[in-house]
Order: structure tokens, then C-alpha cells, then sequence
């Protein structure tokens, strides 16, 4: 089995073999992130700056979140708001390889400037087994470039520090409980963010569109939940799709967006199957997203693929 | 402690293989499948397994150096999707792209339920598979262990060597026996030391 003590241990004698100066962490608020920042600072203290970037593709109310998990945390942190540079990065991007390549490159660049200012040689990123699988290389193909591999650029002028690499999440979370972080429990989010929740071109009104969704999912599964009508799902959350079919409002006839409900069961995100969530769930989710952002969803479907052979997410 | 190495043929779950194994207090490492069989023999393994990969076998006979272990191996090797049609192909089967591919959730039937790489495991199971291509000739010197409805060779063995394949992949979470099976391999890796 997995020993979180153990790792712990040997992890920070890693850590403080090699940080011998000041390091830089990709804090985006999530599980990985903020647990390599608990491990970091439990072994060099102030000597690690943690760097949230708020890309613009965060969830409702999520800077604020993460402020306050830095604060709570005692990280010695800096607060980056890049959202029109993101977004500009971003006009007229379809591609989702290409998406995840920019917002990657975009993270090292902020981080870079921030380094050379600090004057900081280490960059610590939470990544995980998962990230640098799917990413792919040599006899693996790219299933998709997680933004801290596939989107790292050829060279780099800091140094990379993953103590998390060989993990998936269960064991991270295992190692979360055991430090006591906060976030253990907290759903996955993925690094580029909203941006690939958006079929197409993720503009800052797209973006309004699935951010405004995706807080209906999370508000009412958890809600469901909570008075135990079902069991949290491993991650759900909503998706932009990019086709529009028609529909009808209050005898006019409508023309509208589709959005997509995604909800999964899974241990490690290598595998999943789809969350069978009851129906007037549901139902609940689809009437909320059609009337609260009726002026451009008029349509709600359910997603019900496995990874195989789908992904989690969509891009 | 029984020693088995992970032969990375470039697959999505080929560290899950290394994780099973490590959960089971197995001494194991991933290794390219470049890795020459005098490196194994010098590491002293107790056991292979060959992992899956995005190469079609189907389309192509070629899995780095996996040849040479099956050609000069007497330890116990076990193939898993790719690694199991190219055992196939290596004893004089074949393998094609399949007609119905398998991506996911899937019943296993198993036709030899004595086998002790199935011990524990029911007759009918959910394994999780993720194939473009499956064995189509098996060989004389292989024997078909288990099916679903939609591929026949899902699991094979040779009647002489310890040598096993899986179709679908053991390692793989929603796999329900895939612990049970690893387990299993131990054993037999152990039982051949």
C-alpha cells in the first residue's frame, strides 16, 4: 500500500537536498499544487514564493479561494492577475493541443519574469503520473499536453523540482490528510482551466457562459450530496459545446448553444465510467442552466462516456 | 522479494503496472523495451510483464526488444494488450486491427477457470479494455484462456514456457479482479524462483 508518513520523509530530505535557495511554486489552489507547497514549505520554509496566476479561466469565485488558502497556509506568495493576457493569447485558438501549448508557455513566462525579478533558479510544480503520461514522448503518444509538461517550452531557464511525479491523485490526497491541507477532498481542476471546458475559441463571453455553468453543476450535485441523495462524483462540471440547435422560448422560436454535463467516477483519472447521478438531479441542473443563461443555452445534455474511450475533460 | 520489471512498449497504464506491483511488495522498475535481455539477466528479475503501447500490432510486428526476451526467457513473462498480440505474432499467430474494438467496460468469460493465473477470479467479470487491434491466429503452442462477445483471445498462455497474455489490462482500476490477477503472477513468479 501507499505510505504517506514515509513519503513525507524521504520527500522533504529530497527537497532540502536540492533547494539550497530560494524556489518559485505554480500555486493554482488545487489538490497537487497546494499539497507540493505544504511539502516544500515544511522543508524550506520562506524560502519558497508562491505564484497564483489567475488566468481569467478560473472558476466563480476562485481567486478569492486561493488568497485565502495562501494566506491560511502562511505562504510567503504573490498574486498575478494575466487574464487579458490570456485571453488575447487565446483569440481565434480552436485547437485544444494548441490552447494547452499557449497557456503553458504562458505559465513559464509569467513565472520566468517573476523568477529573474526575485532572482529565483528553482521552479517547483505539482505535477503528477497523469500529466507527464498523457503527455506523451518517444514510444508514448500525446493524449493530450497537460500544460506543466507538454506545455513547458524546449528551454527553460529554471530548474524543474517535481517531487510529486510518481504519484496519482488518491495517493496525493492520502498525503494532503496526513498534512492536514485543506483542499484533500477538493474535485480536480484542470491547469488550463476553463479555457478547455469551451469548444472553439475561449473568449471572456464563452468563458462567463461555462464559468456560470459549471458553478450550477458544482452548486447542486453538491447540494444533492450533501442531503444524501448520491455520493460526490470524482469530478463534474459543465462543457461549451460548439454547435447550436433550436429550441423554443415563449413562442419564439430559439436558436442556442449546447451545454454538456460531465460527472465521473474514478480513483486516478487513468480510468473512468460516468456517474449514473439521479435524474431529478438531472433535471434540476438542466432547468437552472437553461433559464439562468437562456439567452444562449437552450439545450443540456448528459455526457455518458467511459475514459476509454473518451477523457475526463473534453479537450 | 520476488523481483518483476515493467517493459515500457510506450503505453498509457504502464506506470499503473509499476504501481500494482509496488502495492503487491514487489521489487520493480520500468525499463525501456530497448533494454537488452543480458541487462535483465544481470538485474536478476524474477519476472516481466509487457506492457501495453501505442504501437498497432496489428499493423506491424516490431515491439523493441520484446522479441529477444520471448526468444531466450525461461522466467515467467506476462504480455498485456499489445504485449499479448505480439507474443502472439512472435509464436507464429497473427494479430489484425480489430473488426469490433473494445474501449472501456467489458464482460470476460473465462474458459479455463483452473488456470492459476485465474485463482480467485469468477467465471465472468468486468475488465476494462482499450484495443485497436486483437490476436486472429492463435498458435499451436498457445492455448485460449478467456473471451467477450466481441474478441476471442482474451487471455492466452503457452503450453510449455510461463509465458501468459492479457487482451484486456489487469492494472487498470475498474479491471474488478486486476489486483487479484497481479497477485496471481506474483505467485507464479515466486513459485518459479
Amino acid at each position: 500500500m501507499f505510505n504517506p508518513t514515509a513519503f513525507i520523509n524521504e520527500s522533504t530530505e529530497n527537497i532540502q537536498k536540492t533547494l539550497k535557495e530560494k524556489a518559485l511554486i505554480a500555486f493554482s489552489g488545487g489538490v497537487d499544487s497546494t499539497v507540493c507547497a505544504a511539502l516544500v514549505n515544511k522543508a524550506v520554509g520562506k524560502r519558497l514564493i508562491a505564484v497564483h496566476v489567475d488566468t481569467g479561466y478560473m472558476r466563480k469565485n476562485e481567486a478569492d479561494h486561493v488568497k485565502q488558502l495562501m494566506e491560511e497556509m502562511n505562504l510567503n506568495y504573490r498574486f498575478i492577475d494575466a487574464s487579458d493576457e490570456y485571453y488575447e493569447a487565446l483569440k481565434d485558438v480552436v485547437d485544444p493541443e494548441k490552447k494547452r501549448k499557449i497557456i503553458g508557455e504562458k505559465f513559464i513566462e509569467i513565472f520566468e519574469n517573476v523568477a529573474k525579478k526575485e532572482d529565483i533558479q528553482y521552479l517547483v510544480q505539482g505535477t503528477i503520473a497523469p500529466d507527464w503520461i498523457e503527455s506523451g514522448g518517444e514510444l508514448r503518444d500525446t493524449i493530450k499536453s497537460h500544460h506543466n509538461v507538454g506545455g513547458l517550452p524546449e528551454k527553460m531557464n529554471l530548474k524543474l523540482l517535481e517531487p510529486l511525479r510518481d504519484l496519482y491523485k488518491d495517493e496525493v490526497r492520502e498525503i494532503a490528510r496526513a498534512l492536514n491541507v485543506s483542499v484533500s477532498e477538493k474535485q480536480p481542476f484542470p491547469g488550463p482551466g476553463l479555457a478547455i471546458r469551451i469548444m472553439g475559441e475561449a473568449t471572456p463571453k464563452r468563458t462567463e457562459i461555462v464559468r456560470e455553468a459549471c458553478a450550477i453543476v458544482e452548486e447542486e450535485i453538491e447540494k444533492a450530496a450533501s442531503e444524501n441523495k448520491m455520493m460526490l462524483p470524482w469530478q463534474y462540471f459543465a462543457v461549451l459545446l460548439p454547435i447550436k440547435s433550436v429550441g423554443v422560448h415563449g413562442d419564439k422560436r430559439a436558436y442556442g448553444s449546447v451545454i454538456s454535463i460531465r460527472a465521473v467516477e474514478s480513483m486516478d483519472a487513468m480510468s473512468c465510467s460516468f456517474s449514473t447521478i439521479p435524474h431529478e438531479v438531472i433535471d434540476l441542473i438542466s432547468n437552472r442552466i437553461t433559464n439562468t443563461l437562456g439567452n444562449d443555452i437552450n439545450r443540456v445534455v448528459y455526457d455518458v462516456t467511459n475514459k476509454p474511450p473518451g477523457t475526463i475533460e473534453w479537450e | 522479494m520476488v523481483s518483476i520489471y515493467v517493459v515500457d512498449n510506450g503505453g498509457q497504464w504502464t506506470h499503473r503496472e509499476w504501481r500494482m506491483l509496488k502495492y503487491l511488495d514487489v521489487t520493480t522498475k520500468i525499463v525501456p523495451n530497448t533494454t537488452s535481455w543480458e541487462d535483465l539477466v544481470e538485474e536478476q528479475v524474477d519476472g516481466l510483464i509487457l506492457s501495453g503501447g501505442a504501437p498497432r500490432i496489428g499493423l506491424e510486428n516490431k515491439l523493441g526488444n520484446c522479441d529477444e526476451y520471448l526468444k531466450k526467457a525461461d522466467l515467467p513473462i506476462l504480455g498485456i494488450c499489445a504485449g499479448h498480440q505480439f507474443m502472439a505474432r512472435f509464436f507464429g499467430g497473427d494479430a489484425k486491427p480489430s473488426k469490433i474494438p473494445e474501449f472501456g467496460k467489458i464482460t470476460l468469460t473465462l474458459l479455463d477457470e483452473e488456470n492459476p493465473l485465474f485463482e480467485h477470479v469468477p467465471k465472468q467479470s468486468i475488465v476494462w479494455e482499450s484495443h485497436n487491434d486483437e490476436i486472429t491466429v492463435l498458435p499451436d503452442s498457445m492455448k485460449n484462456l478467456a473471451k467477450s462477445e466481441n474478441c476471442l483471445y482474451q487471455a492466452i498462455m503457452h503450453k510449455t514456457k510461463p509465458f501468459f497474455g492479457l487482451q484486456f489490462h489487469p492494472e487498470v482500476n475498474n479491471t474488478e479482479y486486476g489486483e487479484q490477477i497481479f497477485t496471481n503472477f506474483k505467485n507464479i513468479c515466486e513459485k518459479h524462483q
